[in-house]
């Protein structure tokens, strides 16, 4: 009952959003009292960082008082589009390469080249790489927090215990699967852990070979061929009957599906590789405790002789609120995360690999060695790495939560259908989706 | 016989209609208008950040005829509700009756009894039988200790998954519980008495005395009870997440997810109308068939 009412609520404040927000439309003058808002999706060691700058920039602007929330990832787009109905969206929020352009389609964001020529916006140490991903047909709504790539973590001193070398970084799924049996039969332990169905593998499988899980419009699969991704899927299989990785009753069971990294196996050294988003590798690290040794290495290619399978993506943005009273403030504060050192040292490169080069600098002698790993990492794969894809189309949610997961990768993997029957079950509902985006 | 009001009256509706009206604004802009607005929705696409567009009944249509999800959450609500209630149900009045007499620290036993139903909806709970069910678990470590097999996974095996929280749902049998001791102490004395007189055996006293007379609480619990079951959410969103094959994957639990995270909130919204319809249906027959089977001491029988 009480989500039924959770629905209901949320309609009430649609229904009452021409209302709301009409509000008040006096402006902040400068130097006078401003409140900001501000809003993140992340985890616990992202909350306790950020709310300490936040404290450091009140201090360092005692006009500005700040309030802020934050939530887990889904609960954070909840919250969000909910007070976007409502006209309550905070003046500075956390933005995903997956919704900002569905976000800036709504007016919901607000434009910020005109910050960046008035020098609030100050990117003399950027590279203009690292913020083209924040712009939408050439003008700048979002701005990155940190570069980010996917990558195979491995356990070193598993792999030495193992007597298993290295992979290079031009290795394949084939390759993969070799070493993931090998480590199996040396350690017992599995070779990777869950949450090899991860659908972002998936887009992995086809940017290797030159295409993309969506084509450039949005309104189709960038690929017709489903062999690649069955062929993946096989893979996975044979690597489960092997037990070389979990199957997914234990995956369920026990790892909380992959879904969570505090809860994967390379925690407790009950597997030697895990893939992941190069971020994450600090959150890994933090739960595994001291005295282990941890490698980044990039996500195995499609084929051998395939292009790389990684790319890098700003791993979130910070946006200005269409909604906002004081857009130039909440400039000024992204301003302020982009560019401050002591504010960064503080963060310490946990959103991604800062793009400014005077932060990486000062940061380099101060960070953890995982940190200087996921730096260190980002900066040779990104000599490698494939294009950037254009941002998620509006249905990917629906893709990945009502059919990727519940209908592709559990029914294949629980044995209810054969690998080609999920990969093409997968593109055509797929499509059906994205043909009906208008 | 109509005279107009006069102004002491007036007066008083006034202030009775201002004392009220917390509850007045509650009604209205938490229950009614939201009900009403959600009426609205259910016809239309509406994803939270551009304004509804009226679809007519292309919702339901896509419900019934093209959701192979929406079928199976059907069904897993279903076999849930019918595994569920009735199990509580037993429990409960299992244990009322076990409490029923009048023993030393017979208060501490109904407090201790009734606590998993206070905590019993809460996140903690899920967590925790979370952690009992999972792969290294207690319950598989209690198999293991006593040397049985102990590598199931509970929560992720499609066959058991559904019933670790069937097992949940009876263990909370706390409020159905205390609705049945109040029964219980309602059944006048001399009814037992005069049995005893006439020799009747303890099952006897029981099936002819005490379950009659507890039949409109037992309506009760039941009726209320299948409602519990027909909107369970929590359990199944920490416990299970729906999976595994979406075994766990309860209508309430899959409307959330359609209308908060895939943000189609017409068709959630479509869902809960359907739900609603589901639930009064159910409840209608349940009424209409306990003619048959309620006894109310007040009403003199055929049989008299």
């Amino acid at each position: 009952m009480r989500r039924v009412l959770l629905l209901m609520v949320a309609a009430l404040i649609a229904a009452g959003s021409p209302i709301w927000a009409k509000g008040s439309t006096e402006a902040a003058k400068p130097a006078q009292k401003v409140e900001l808002k501000a809003i993140w999706w992340g985890s616990q060691a992202r909350h306790e960082g950020t709310i300490k700058t936040i404290e450091l920039y009140q201090q360092k602007n005692p006009n500005v008082t700040m309030v802020y929330e934050f939530a887990n990832w889904n609960d954070y787009w909840t919250k969000v589009t909910t007070m976007a109905a409502g006209g309550q969206l905070p003046d500075v929020m956390q933005q995903d390469y997956a919704y900002v352009a569905e976000w800036n389609k709504r007016n919901l964001l607000h434009g910020l080249d005109e910050y960046v020529q008035s020098k609030v916006l100050d990117f003399s140490n950027v590279s203009d790489s690292l913020i083209s991903s924040g712009r939408i047909d050439n003008k700048l709504y979002a701005v990155n927090l940190g570069s980010n790539s996917q990558t195979m973590m491995l356990d070193k001193d598993a792999f030495e215990k193992a007597g298993v070398a290295l992979p290079k970084s031009d290795w394949s799924w084939e390759d993969f699967e070799k070493i993931a049996l090998e480590l199996h039969e040396k350690l017992g332990i599995y070779g990777h852990g869950s949450g090899l169905d991860n659908n972002q593998l998936w887009k992995n499988v086809y940017i290797s070979l030159g295409q993309g899980a969506y084509a450039a419009d949005g309104k189709s699969t960038g690929y017709t061929d489903d062999k690649p991704f069955a062929d993946f899927l096989t893979m996975v299989q044979r690597l489960i009957k092997a037990g070389a990785v979990p199957t997914k009753q234990e995956s369920i069971a026990t790892w909380g599906d992959g879904d969570n990294p505090e809860q994967w196996p390379i925690i407790q050294k009950k597997a030697a590789m895990q893939s992941m988003w190069s971020n994450q590798a600090f959150a890994v690290d933090k739960a595994s405790g001291a005295g282990r040794h941890f490698v980044l290495m990039s996500i195995p290619r499609t084929k051998k002789g395939a292009a790389s399978p990684n790319y890098i993506k700003a791993s979130q943005f910070f946006s200005v609120s269409n909604q906002s009273k004081v857009p130039q403030e909440a400039a000024k504060f992204i301003n302020y995360i982009t560019n401050d050192v002591d504010a960064n040292k503080i963060l310490l490169a946990e959103r991604g690999v800062p793009i400014s080069s005077a932060i990486r600098e000062a940061l380099a002698p101060l960070v953890p060695p995982i940190t200087q790993e996921v730096f260190n990492y980002v900066g040779w794969v990104a000599k490698e790495a494939s294009p950037c894809p254009p941002p998620d189309p509006v249905k990917h949610n629906e893709i990945v939560n009502n059919i990727y997961k519940p209908q592709v990768v559990e029914q294949v993997f629980f044995g209810k259908i054969t690998p080609e029957e999920g990969a093409k079950l997968l593109r055509t509902k797929a499509n059906e989706l994205l043909a009906t985006i208008k | 016989m109509h005279h107009a009001v006069s102004p002491r009256k007036r007066t008083e509706a006034i202030q009775g209609y201002l004392f009220i009206s917390p509850w007045l604004f509650g009604f209205f802009a938490l229950t009614l208008i939201p009900t009403l607005v959600s009426l609205y929705l259910s016809f239309t696409d509406y994803d939270l950040l551009s304004a509804p567009v009226w679809t007519g009944l292309d919702n339901f249509k896509k419900m019934f005829t093209d959701d192979p999800r929406y079928w199976k959450s059907v069904w897993a609500t279903f076999y849930y509700a019918v595994a569920a209630v009735p199990l509580r149900l037993f429990m409960a009045l299992l244990v009322a009756l076990a409490l029923n007499t009048k023993r030393h620290g017979m208060a501490f036993y109904r407090a201790l009894t009734y606590a998993p139903s206070i905590i019993g909806d809460s996140v903690a709970v899920a967590v925790m039988w979370r952690q009992l069910f999972g792969g290294d678990g207690l319950i598989n470590g209690l198999l293991a200790l006593v040397g049985l097999p102990s590598k199931t996974a509970w929560l992720g095996d499609p066959r058991f998954a559904i019933w670790t929280l069937i097992l949940l749902a009876a263990w909370q049998f706390g409020s159905s519980m205390l609705i049945f001791l109040a029964g219980l102490k309602q059944i006048p004395e001399e009814l037992y008495e005069s049995a005893s007189i006439d020799g009747a055996s303890g099952p006897r006293r029981f099936f002819s005395i005490t379950l009659p007379m507890l039949t409109p609480v037992i309506l009760f619990n039941l009726v209320m009870q299948t409602i519990n079951g027909l909107i369970v959410f929590t359990p199944a969103l920490i416990i299970t997440s729906g999976k595994p094959l979406d075994t766990t994957n309860f209508y309430a639990l899959y409307l959330y997810r359609r209308a908060f995270e895939s943000f189609q909130m017409g068709y959630g919204s479509g869902m809960a109308w359907v739900l609603l319809a589901a639930a009064s249906a159910l409840t209608l027959v349940i009424f209409k068939t306990s003619s048959r089977w309620v006894f109310y001491a007040s009403d003199r029988g055929g049989e008299g």
